[in-house]
């Protein structure tokens, strides 16, 4: 009877950190439901910007659309929303949102920035996970000096203010936005390196690591099979979270003229160009920055939502 | 041990920190293109002067003997001179920083002072209405670019109410003549406030979010504890057992939040600086990146550093002020 | 007993939680009396519910658990009670002590408590003497000064070494042991009339348990203050208890004075937990655990609760779900919720046994109580 029970345990442990089980939980949460939903409208959004800019040269923007970077011929430079009008006129059908200082459409620069913001949640944060949770599993699993001298440059990266960081980096290597890229997954690697290092410090006194140790197992399929995906839950939880963060430090260094460069455009940059034309057309400097909130908010829930999934101790 | 001496050790082992802070930007610096030389010089400078004056700052020696000079002057003080402004670097940076600490510490003191009651309501409160509402702004607030409600601050309050300045700082200790339309110490007082308002919110809502997120969860796990139950069992009145029994647990949790959101301060710091244009330690940065004034960026990262470093410790002494728990002893 | 007033008469108890599972009703119509100067003993496996009437008589259930019926009476005063609204809902009636009162007036001051959980149960962050200082500034309306002496004096009977030293030390400097000395330093130095202690001792062990009772004997001595004392060992009940009441899912299965209990034992499952436990007066060999596991409150059997264990369990006992009922042939009261005896006039001598379920449990199982 014992040992059913346990077995038992042991099968609901299991589904509990399925990702089906996972996923129907999740979708039970109406706010992580709607948050799913929206990331799922920005991704086909990036990735149907990303297909156009890269491999069509901006033809289905052009021919559907407008296109993101050329001066919109004909049309009138910051145009108000639909509705409204300013001193540049009224607001068009046309250009719901209005148009930008060369006459552009900032619904489709919009549409377009979003790949920027896609492409750096992905990415970036990616290289960061892996890099910082093997950083993190190296050190917590072998201790000694291997986990002094990770550590002691973990702590230094953490101690520079990530903005500052990656400026200093930008500075160093250039201010395109592959750089920025590399910039935002140096400076997650020490959040992930953190977070795994203690789940691994907490995991190594495990009865089935000692196990496995005792039985021979070679350290890098311990830390592979079993120390790697006990840690899983929370690691989920921070990229998800962290996919936000570097969101909003992307966009900070594109506002600061880091990142992406003109006329390629990016939502941080956008409001850099808006930030001149607040007094005649304050919608301009909105719009981009809603855009941002909306994303980063969804990822934030999203995270929210996993967290109370997963981890069942921190519900309330 | 006391708190003085753990003070001092924890101020000493921020010195490895802090040199690694240096070499990595001294080694992240002269992996940037072309010598700084060049740059002050400019295009058409001829051949000689630019050895000329590469040795006169030093820039013929081999890199590491320039690393070890830099670590080693660092240590006395000494941060080099900025090319663009012609001043020792720490000159400028003493001239700076207390806007930058100004601004920080407004915009902590809004954030704590607005989420920690907020928190608390929300907690006390559980899904009502009003836990909701607080629970959206704190939401909203994690999620929002900071430099963004900057802008929407100068938009409305600055140019359409016209009842904020949207320009720069005005430090409290400017010299009265130099404020404009002020004839006392009162009128720049008044400037300082009026002009500090915007800065502080824009940068502080996002920590206050983030406290007050925390505070809520950390108040709610503390009043569901056998302590409170002991305090109720006795008799204690509700609003003394939130303010006194709860209150004191529920804060260690927020005082590490605030640790943690030290380097997004600081980082939202020169976003913030440079939407309102104030010249502190953010628009230094900027500006000496934009100049490539090498000195200069080296010297404002470490001071970044430092900032966080002595912020990270105040956090830690305040909450071992708070938990009896915490010993020293076996601290390393 | 005395047919005096009781001290404290709870009658019909009713208190449950709304879960996502379902309703638990983790008391199910709980009635019993303290004299003045009584020690009652509540006695039970974990989740028979001892612990949530405690809770309940003191008004700290928390939500999602609510008291939804019964009647508290406390010196002749209405603690609580329900009546039936003007649509038929159940309300706490007029005569019930509103909140505040009863927070100014009873908790503490009239009915104190002692924690189940020495390490749990004191605030971290305050110092041992100025948690007892509140309390007892606030029951006692003693002036900060007077309260420090009263408190250090209480500590001092408590046997705490030194306690002028150890005022200003802060709880995680104390033993489990001392935590709960102090816990029940914190009960007595508010002189109630009747404090509700919740197992006081069962995070103790067994030489500081045996301490801590006896110091308790002896402070009932001198101050003739009534207890309930919750516990699951009967060993404990033994000791310090004049009578007992056991519970079992939630509902009283048997109710004597602490020898009849003992030595007149008239329901199966006070039999079952003197056999599962070490006595004083039997030797080890003779123990016998209790079949199967106690039946989860949300989901209780039909019938008596205890029939799928009671190895007297007869047809009869799927339909019937005994009251506690006075089953005395001494004179003195004694009640069981058991269909076996003659009070209750349902023919369990003619019922066929159940037999098949006893074969569904284990040999090795053991009362469940356990260390929480
Ligand atoms: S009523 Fe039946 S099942 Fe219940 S205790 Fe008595 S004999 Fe056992």
């Amino acid at each position: 009877m014992a040992a059913e029970t346990e077995a038992a345990d042991g099968e609901e442990y299991e589904s509990r950190v399925g990702a089906s089980y996972t996923l129907s939980r999740l979708l039970q949460d109406t706010s992580a439901r709607i948050s799913l939903f929206l990331i799922a409208i920005i991704s086909a959004g990036a990735l149907f910007a990303f297909v156009d800019a890269e491999f069509l040269d901006y033809r289905l923007a052009e021919t559907y659309l407008y296109h993101p970077l050329r001066n919109n011929v004909g049309a009138r430079p910051l145009l108000p929303p639909v509705g409204l009008s300013n001193q540049f006129g009224e607001g068009v059908m046309a250009h719901p949102l209005g148009t930008d200082t060369r006459g552009r459409d900032i619904a489709v620069r919009l549409l377009y920035g979003s790949r920027i913001a896609i492409q750096i949640a992905l990415v970036s944060t990616t290289i960061g996970v892996v890099v910082g949770t093997t950083v993190g599993a190296v050190s917590g699993y072998y201790g000694g000096w291997v986990d002094d001298v990770l550590m002691r440059f973990v702590e230094i990266l953490y101690s520079i203010p990530f903005l500052v960081l990656v400026i200093a980096f930008m500075a160093a290597f250039g201010r395109e936005l592959i750089y920025a890229m590399i910039g935002v997954s140096i400076i997650s690697i020490p959040i992930f390196a953190r977070l795994i290092r203690s789940e691994v410090l907490s995991i190594r006194e495990e009865t089935y690591v000692e196990a496995a140790q005792a039985a021979g197992v070679k350290d890098r399929n311990i830390l592979l099979r079993h120390v790697i995906p006990n840690s899983f839950a929370p690691v989920v939880v921070q990229t998800t979270l962290q996919m936000g963060t570097n969101i909003l430090i992307v966009a900070g260094l594109s506002f600061l003229g880091f990142g992406a460069q003109p006329p390629t455009p990016s939502w941080g940059q956008m409001l850099s160009i808006a930030r001149n034309y607040m007094l005649p057309a304050p919608w301009f400097s909105v719009w981009p920055g809603l855009a941002i909130l909306v994303t980063v908010m969804a990822f934030n829930i999203l995270g929210d939502g996993l967290r109370d999934t997963l981890d069942p101790r921190l519900e309330n | 041990m006391s708190h003085l001496r753990y003070t001092i050790k924890r101020l000493l082992q921020a010195i490895p920190v802090l040199i690694g802070i240096s070499s990595i930007t001294f080694f992240l610096i002269n992996a940037m293109p072309g010598s700084p030389v060049e740059v002050m010089l400019g295009p058409t400078a001829s051949e000689e002067l630019i050895a000329a004056a590469e040795e006169r700052y030093g820039f013929d020696q081999p890199i590491h003997v320039r690393y070890v000079k830099y670590i080693l002057a660092a240590m006395g003080g000494d941060l080099g001179r900025s090319i663009h402004y012609g001043v020792p670097v720490t000159t400028k940076i003493m001239e700076r920083l207390p806007v930058t600490l100004l601004l920080l510490a407004s915009s902590f003191a809004f954030a704590i002072s607005v989420a920690i009651p907020l928190g608390i309501v929300s907690a006390r409160r559980r899904n009502q209405p009003v836990d909701h509402g607080s629970r959206v702004v704190s939401l909203i607030g994690v999620s929002t670019p900071n430099f963004w409600i900057g802008l929407l601050l100068i938009i409305v309050f600055g140019y359409h109410l016209q009842v904020l300045p949207s320009n720069g700082l005005v430090m409290p200790l400017t010299p009265i003549s130099e404020v404009e339309g002020a004839t006392s110490r009162l009128d720049v007082l008044v400037q300082t406030a009026k002009s500090l308002i915007m800065p502080t919110i824009a940068l502080g809502t996002l920590q206050m979010a983030a406290v007050s997120r925390i505070e809520r969860s950390s108040m709610l796990e503390v009043l569901g504890r056998d302590y409170i139950k002991l305090a109720r069992a006795f008799g204690v009145k509700e609003s003394v057992i939130t303010r006194k029994h709860a209150f004191r647990n529920a804060q260690l949790p927020v005082v590490t939040i605030i640790g943690l959101q030290l380097t997004s301060a600081l980082g939202g710091a020169v976003l913030t600086e440079t939407v309102f244009n104030i010249n502190g330690m953010g628009r230094l940065i900027i500006q000496a990146v934009r100049t490539q004034d090498y000195a200069l960026i080296m010297g404002t990262t470490l001071f970044f550093g430092v900032m966080f470093v002595i912020g990270t410790l105040v956090t830690d002494l305040t909450y071992a002020y708070l938990d009896p728990r915490v010993t020293y002893e076996g601290e390393d | 007993m005395t047919a005096s007033t009781p001290l404290l008469s709870v009658d019909n108890l009713q208190t449950q939680f709304e879960t996502a599972e379902g309703t638990v009703r983790a008391v199910d119509g709980i009635s019993f009396d303290v004299h003045e100067g009584e020690t009652v003993g509540l006695v039970g496996e974990s989740g028979a519910g001892k612990s949530v009437a405690i809770s309940s008589i003191l008004r700290l259930v928390e939500s999602p658990g609510e008291i939804v019926g019964g009647e508290i009476r406390f010196q002749g005063e209405t603690l609580l009670s329900f009546e039936e609204g003007p649509d038929g809902e159940r309300r706490r009636s007029p005569e019930t002590l509103s909140n505040e009162e009863f927070r100014r007036r009873i908790r503490g001051r009239e009915i104190a408590t002692i924690f189940q959980d020495p390490m749990e149960s004191l605030n971290p962050v305050f110092t041992v003497g100025s948690q007892l200082q509140e309390f007892i500034e606030i029951n006692r309306e003693l002036p900060p000064k007077d309260a420090r002496d009263v408190a250090i004096e209480t500590l001092r009977e408590v046997d705490i070494p030194k306690p002028e030293d150890r005022f200003d030390d802060y709880p995680h400097e104390f033993s489990g042991g001392m935590r709960q000395r102090v816990l029940i330093a914190m009960a007595i130095a508010c002189q109630p009339s009747l404090i509700l202690a919740d197992e006081p001792t069962t995070a103790l062990d067994v030489t500081v348990e045996g301490q801590i009772l006896n110091m308790v004997s002896n402070l009932q001595d001198e101050y003739g203050t009534s207890f309930v004392w919750v516990t699951h060992d009967l060993a404990v009940v033994a000791d310090i208890c004049d009578r007992v009441n056991v519970m079992y899912l939630g509902q009283m299965a048997e109710q004597a004075n602490v020898h009849d209990l003992f030595d007149d034992t008239k329901h199966p499952y006070t039999e079952a937990l003197l056999n599962s436990v070490p006595r004083p007066d039997k030797t080890v060999e003779s123990l016998t655990p209790i079949e199967g596991v106690m039946p989860e409150a949300i989901d209780p059997p039909a019938g008596c609760r205890f029939h799928p264990r009671c190895p007297d369990a007869r047809e009869v006992c799927r339909e019937i779900n005994p009251d506690a009922r006075n089953v005395s042939d001494t004179g003195r009261p004694h009640n069981a919720a058991c269909v076996k005896h003659d009070a209750f006039d349902v023919d369990y001598e003619h019922s066929a046994p159940i037999k098949s379920e006893d074969d569904e449990f284990g040999e090795d199982l053991q009362v469940t109580e356990g260390s929480r």
